[in-house]
């Protein structure tokens, strides 16, 4: 990357935005040619309701419905995997006796449990928290075990010879040695609990983009649905690259060893 | 430059420091048992320095598992000092075959080397302190800030024996420590545990399958063979303090003792 | 990325610890063992059953019914075909769409993998599509085209694709140089290079991507059906759940649950079959 020229990274700019360009009048010959249903927007009407939904108070409200709900969920799954993850991951015992329950919770579909949910909780803003916690607590768990599970057999030596305490041993071994697991975990349930918040959004009526997706699509105001479709991707992008990048400056021995 | 003939001959007047007594290990158990080692015997003094060789496959790491406490023998016993090990001790350092898989790289190169002294509750200051001067020993003065990854496998390996050296331990057991570095490094290495042997009186305890490192390392050469692992010859090297890569390789007892560990090996 | 390839992890160690238990405890005979190791494994489910059972044996709360009656309309409504007919139709869909997104992912992901140039111009592309939340389509698209299996198919193919085209990429990027130059140095045809060197080399990542893209898979399925169906299993739910029928709701959220983990299963076992010079190798 740094030994490329700059004049290089321009013309690699230039080609994705031309690419995008392409996309676009893809886009706008599919409408024209009337593949699609007439209602799904052109090009014009879908930048300008972009920049409509910029400016409408609806939008940012259903932006940070959708944020609050999404990101305690998300925090409450990131403590909660951690501590149980670390605590499972470094007794044998607990992992063999968890690991059943475990993988069913990681492959069950929580959104299936939405009407369940729905029922015990109403369509608040505490049942989408509660169902973007369950859903992100399985891949930060998954990967912390698997981190505190997978100490390598050459430091798990090292440690022994050296009669290293057992406190030290979780502070300045098992805690760095699984970080990048947890790091890992902590970025792909990021990604998830945007999707699943939204997700529950749409499906449950509570208040948020997803919400705001189904009204507009319900009132036959598809550039909005579109609109609204277009920030949701880029909130989960802006998030999975902010943490990708976090993820790398904080673990740069990690990075190091892995080349 | 006494070579003696058989291990029963091999009386020494002071009490060892390392003995081993009938060691037997081995894996499994009825029809499919696997035994790594049969029946072995086995002292080192204080301070002196033995090699153990043998073929690939032998069994030589499971012999330093067993004396470093990380196994337990089927049968027999490894005392340090008079103590039966069982488990490992404040008394045996190890330095393992894989220096980049057992240096923490989430850890600078000085608290590696200071980690061991952390476990054992020695206040920050002395430990950096002792850490650095550990270093220093290996030729690493001042370069404790950088990480093992940001550094050559020699000076990796350089780092895992600073590390055992600040531990303080009596003996110090090896690990094929240099199979895994270039030639001239692995020259370079062995004769820093030279000096550092015999500057700091350590007693040093390398496994090795290359005949020529550990007659040029050692006092005494133990030679393993068979399956299961049986100590077929014992050598006392006599070359003294002061090696050299070439001349003490060219020595004509170095080759002679070669040659005989050489016909040992291929007669069993 | 590197999510996908970590995440198969867990697995591939669990195989490694497999492999090995029983050559180092054989000491131990083995049924005591193998009876040991089951109960150690199994005894936190029964205790989980039993306590949700008791717990919930003498509810008063219509929306928790107790676990007994959520069984017994369970598999009512599973040996008087209710569900298998559900069922059916959400799994077929599961299957097309899947089918679609592993097509188009590895083709997609070969082509993108081999050419450099191509693959940077397209990646902001390919991350922001990835990007968008599965859910949030179903209404655009249910709303588009209507409640039919078609629609429902086409949105798992499209929130599928991503994973499986991404570890493509990767997997393609993986293949060991030398195996590359051998390649080239034999001159092996280009059609030939991509069916026996590049496509097996990276399938250890491909089927990591097409795990991932599973579990996705199903969410989508049930989501797109708990929107709008007239069928399926998600529409067993909702329909429950509209007729308040408790215990029938809590029974299908439940069996997509248990249906989630068999499928797991399934292509773990499907995993070992397909890649088994991989986990033999012991290349990872």
């Amino acid at each position: 990357m740094k030994t490329s020229t700059k004049s290089l990274d321009w013309g690699l700019t230039t080609q994705r935005l031309l690419a995008v360009a392409a996309l676009l009048a893809i886009w706008q010959v599919v409408i024209w040619s009337g593949t699609l249903p007439s209602m799904t927007p052109g090009v014009a009407a879908l930048a300008s309701s972009i920049g409509a939904a910029l400016t409408s108070a609806t939008f940012w409200s259903a932006l940070a419905q959708t944020m609050t709900a999404a990101v305690s969920g998300w925090l409450i799954a990131v403590a909660a995997g951690t501590v149980l993850g670390l605590l499972i991951g470094s007794v044998r015992a607990l992992d063999r006796s968890t690991s059943i329950l475990i993988d069913f919770g990681r492959s069950f579909p929580v959104l299936a449990l939405m009407p369940v949910v729905i029922m015990l909780l109403g369509a608040t803003a505490k049942m989408e928290t509660v169902v973007v916690a369950l859903s992100c607590l399985w891949p930060v768990l998954v990967q912390t075990i698997y981190g505190a599970r997978r100490m390598d057999s050459a430091v798990v030596d090292t440690v022994r010879i050296f009669q290293i305490p057992a406190l030290l041993r979780f502070r300045r071994v098992l805690l760095p040695s699984a970080t990048p697991f947890i790091a890992t975990g902590i970025r792909i349930s990021a990604s998830i609990a945007i999707l699943v918040a939204v997700g529950v959004e749409v499906l449950s009526q509570t208040p948020g983009i997803g919400r705001q997706i189904t009204l507009a699509q319900q009132d036959q105001r598809w550039d909005s649905a579109f609109a609204y479709l277009f920030f949701a991707g880029l909130v989960g992008w802006s998030i999975a690259s902010l943490l990708n990048f976090a993820e790398g400056r904080i673990l740069k021995w990690n990075r190091q060893t892995n080349d | 430059m006494a070579i003696q003939a058989a291990p029963e001959q091999v009386q020494v007047a002071t009490k060892p420091l390392l003995h081993v007594q009938g060691l037997t290990m081995s894996y499994g158990a009825g029809d499919s048992e696997n035994k790594i080692l049969n029946d072995l015997n086995l002292e080192v003094n204080d301070g002196e320095f033995v090699s153990i060789v043998g073929p690939s496959g032998v069994g030589k790491t499971t012999l330093l598992r067993c004396l470093s406490g990380l196994v337990q023998p089927r049968s027999g016993t490894v005392s340090v000092g008079g103590e039966i090990i069982n488990g490992p001790h404040r008394d045996l350092a190890v330095v393992f075959q894989d220096y980049s898989r057992s240096l923490l790289p989430w850890m600078t190169t000085l608290e590696n080397v200071a980690f061991p002294l952390q476990g054992r509750g020695v206040g920050k200051k002395e430990r950096n302190e002792t850490a650095e001067k550990n270093l220093a020993a290996v030729g690493l003065a001042g370069q404790g800030h950088k990480y093992p990854w940001e550094m050559s496998g020699g000076m990796q390996q350089r780092v895992a024996i600073a590390r055992a050296l600040a531990y303080n331990a009596k003996v110090l057991l090896m690990d094929e420590p240099f199979a895994s570095v270039d030639a001239q490094t692995r020259f370079d290495l062995e004769d820093l545990v030279i000096d550092l042997q015999s500057s700091l009186g350590v007693t040093i305890i390398l496994v090795t399958h290359d005949i020529d490192e550990a007659l040029y390392l050692a006092d005494k050469v133990i030679v393993l063979a068979e399956k299961p692992a049986t100590v077929v010859d014992v050598i006392e090297t006599g070359f003294g303090d002061h090696r050299d890569q070439v001349d003490t390789k060219a020595d004509p007892r170095f080759v002679e003792a070669r040659a005989r560990i050489l016909h040992r090996l291929r007669d069993h | 990325m590197t999510e996908t390839a970590l995440r198969s992890a867990p697995k591939l160690e669990t195989a490694a610890r497999a492999r090995r238990r029983p050559k180092a405890q054989r000491v131990r005979s083995r049924p005591a063992r193998i009876v040991l190791d089951v109960l150690q494994r199994t005894w936190l489910i029964v205790v989980v059953f039993a306590v949700w059972w008791i717990a919930t044996a003498e509810s008063t709360n219509v929306f928790i019914p107790s676990l007994e009656s959520i069984l017994v309309s369970l598999f009512r409504d599973l040996s008087n075909g209710v569900i298998a007919s559900g069922a059916a139709y959400s799994l077929g869909n599961l299957a097309a769409g899947l089918l679609i997104a592993v097509a188009v992912g590895i083709i997609g992901g070969l082509i993108l993998g081999e050419t450099k140039r191509l693959r940077e111009i397209v990646d902001p592309v390919i991350h922001f599509f990835r990007s968008i939340p599965q859910a949030a389509l179903v209404p655009l698209i249910i709303g588009a085209f209507g409640i039919g299996q078609g629609p429902k198919i086409y949105t798992i193919a499209f929130a599928c694709m991503w994973p499986v085209l991404l570890n493509t990429i990767d997997g393609v990027l993986g293949v060991e140089p030398t195996i590359r130059k051998f390649s080239k140095v034999y001159r092996i045809p280009r059609g030939l290079h991509f069916r026996k060197v590049v496509l097996p080399a990276a399938l250890p990542q491909i089927v990591a991507g097409v795990r991932v893209a599973l579990p996705i898979g199903i969410t989508v399925m049930v989501v797109s059906e708990l929107f709008a169906a007239n069928k399926g299993l998600g529409f067993y739910i909702l329909n429950s759940s509209a007729t308040f029928m408790v215990p029938e709701t809590w029974a299908g959220a439940l069996l997509v649950g248990v249906i989630g983990y068999i499928l797991s299963l399934l292509f773990i076992v499907l995993e070992r079959r397909i890649l088994s010079w991989y986990f033999k190798s012991g290349a990872k």
